[in-house]
């Protein structure tokens, strides 16, 4: 147990040297670092602003009332953020691999992957989420939630960040085998926005995709879902397995990967 | 005229090369436009209900339009200027005998005719899988303002590639950051390829007018669906047609006052 714990304090240690270092470079790049700032908020405020007027003269849509159309969007948005803000490091990583600068990663007391999927926090992305989870939780309140179904959708969004843990983990796989991240980093974004509405409003064979195979459905939706009710006990632990085994499968699948990297141009 | 042929020529097979990149453009495309699809549908799931002004059939063509126009306005490759001035490449075409823009129209040209070859394929396939009912506009008139509308909107997002990509002359560590701000976020949102603008109320839309944005896709789909009167939509295409004149003059403008700036920074 005190092993684990020591484990645990310095992945901490480490974490926080490396979320530092990344704001830090960021800090020396000012004006990028407002312009993606104002970016941001501008495109959160056009998402919300197109929704609200829309469901204003809808009436809500696909089965669901206006506020419950914004909730689904506000959830999108809190687990697109706080992904970005955790795995920002997922977008450079193609450069270690080409440039065979990922050995010096390998070579560290610490593990690879850990380095990699987190080794450079988004400030921008920091700043934002407050203003998000007040959001969320100011359109959440709107929907008059239980405490059971509040304790599921903060459980369910920890199993959306997981999801998009191992989204993430299977794209540094990738990356490693056929050295592109770019797009399918993008690709992967793409997805999850798909998200950003209910899934009940694809038709199939699209809302199959969306929940069996890429699961968006379970990353996004679900979570929200189980605030306003309606996602029974059962498929709540089945979403936390259906996570839990894909973080399980990428990893798998990153230890794969690492056994093809060639250290090329190294 | 036959060197920029064989830029031509060149840009054609340059995009062939980078075959991935191409497919996975292409794919990110439609998925915006499902996600376009899907939502409109959903909102029409009564037929006989009008949104916006748009029946269900209008709004689908509205989709289904999204991809052709985008492919012949967002696909250009003016976009990369931005990194070659911010790394000094810039200076390798300086030096060539040719015209920095006919350069950049013509590699533009080349992304734009394969991007429409493959909406073509496209929207076949997403028809046949969706089997939407679907406006055809059979008026000679729109059809030939469309047409004119999309060469504008054409050139007013040549010239604000170009403008944001020029200021890594003054600032060079945003090359990204200046297209991100104004392509991926303003054009997107208020050009009509996200949604379309009609959702936003009169005085907002009213103020966008005002703005280059809406003749990039919103304008050139209106005129085609025939929203608007031949003489509102005249009136559109010269309102557009004067946005693209002056963004050109700008950006030939910026061009002369970047070059006297510009230090070949990374050569």
């Amino acid at each position: 147990m005190k092993q684990l714990v020591d484990k645990f304090k310095k992945y901490l240690r480490v974490y926080v040297k490396m979320t530092t270092n990344s704001f830090v470079i960021w800090l020396t790049r000012r004006s990028a670092f407002t312009i993606f700032l104002i970016g941001k908020i501008v495109r959160y405020s056009f998402y919300f602003g197109f929704l609200i007027f829309l469901v204003k003269n809808t009436n809500g849509f696909a089965g669901f009332s206006g506020n419950q159309i914004l909730f689904f969007t506000a959830t999108y948005v809190l687990i697109d953020t706080l992904a970005q803000f955790l795995f920002r490091s997922v977008y450079s990583f193609r450069q270690l691999v080409v440039s065979g600068d990922l050995d010096l990663v390998l070579v560290k007391p610490v593990s690879p992957l850990f380095r990699s999927l987190f080794g450079g926090a988004d400030p921008v992305d920091l700043i934002t989420l407050p203003a998000i989870i007040g959001v969320v939780i100011y359109i959440g309140s709107l929907l008059s939630p239980t405490i059971l179904h509040t304790t599921f959708y903060i459980l369910l969004v920890i199993n959306g960040l997981v999801i998009s843990a191992a989204f993430h983990i299977a794209v540094l796989s990738l990356g490693i085998i056929t050295t592109e991240i770019d797009h399918t980093v993008m690709i992967y974004r793409d997805l999850v926005s798909i998200g950003r509405f209910p899934i009940d409003i694809y038709k199939e064979p699209f809302k199959s995709l969306l929940t069996f195979i890429v699961p968006v459905g379970v990353m996004v939706t679900i979570p929200a879902k189980a605030l306003i009710g309606l996602v029974s006990p059962l498929g709540i632990i089945s979403s936390l397995i259906f996570g839990l085994a894909l973080l399980f499968f990428s990893i798998k699948f990153w230890h794969y990967a690492l056994k093809k990297y060639t250290s090329a141009s190294s | 005229m036959n060197k920029y042929l064989k830029i031509l020529e060149i840009s054609l097979q340059q995009e062939f090369t980078y075959k991935l990149n191409f497919i996975m453009w292409r794919i990110r495309n439609i998925m915006q436009v499902l996600v376009f699809f899907f939502l409109w549908s959903s909102v029409f799931q009564n037929s006989n209900v009008n949104y916006f002004g748009y029946s269900k059939e209008k709004i689908i063509a509205y989709a289904f339009l999204l991809i052709f126009v985008r492919a012949i306005i967002m696909s250009s490759r003016s976009v990369d200027v931005a990194g070659i001035i911010s790394n000094g490449e810039l200076s390798n075409l300086l030096l060539k005998p040719i015209n920095f823009f006919k350069y950049w129209i013509t590699r533009d040209i080349s992304s734009k005719f394969l991007n429409i070859i493959f909406s073509f394929v496209e929207i076949t396939v997403l028809f046949l899988i969706l089997k939407p009912e679907i406006f055809v506009q059979t008026n000679f008139v729109n059809i030939v303002l469309f047409v004119a509308s999309l060469l504008i909107a054409s050139l007013i997002f040549f010239s604000i590639a170009m403008l944001t990509s020029f200021v890594p002359f003054w600032i060079p560590e945003i090359s990204w950051g200046a297209q991100f701000l104004v392509i991926v976020i303003f054009v997107e949102f208020l050009s009509g390829a996200f949604f379309p603008l009609d959702v936003f109320p009169t005085f907002i839309q009213n103020i966008l007018k005002f703005t280059p944005f809406p003749y990039l896709v919103f304008v050139p789909i209106q005129t085609y669906l025939g929203n608007e009167s031949i003489q509102l939509s005249l009136l559109s295409l010269t309102v557009g047609a004067m946005w693209a004149l002056i963004l050109l003059f700008i950006t030939k403008k910026i061009w002369q006052k970047g070059l006297k700036v510009y230090e070949a920074i990374g050569r």
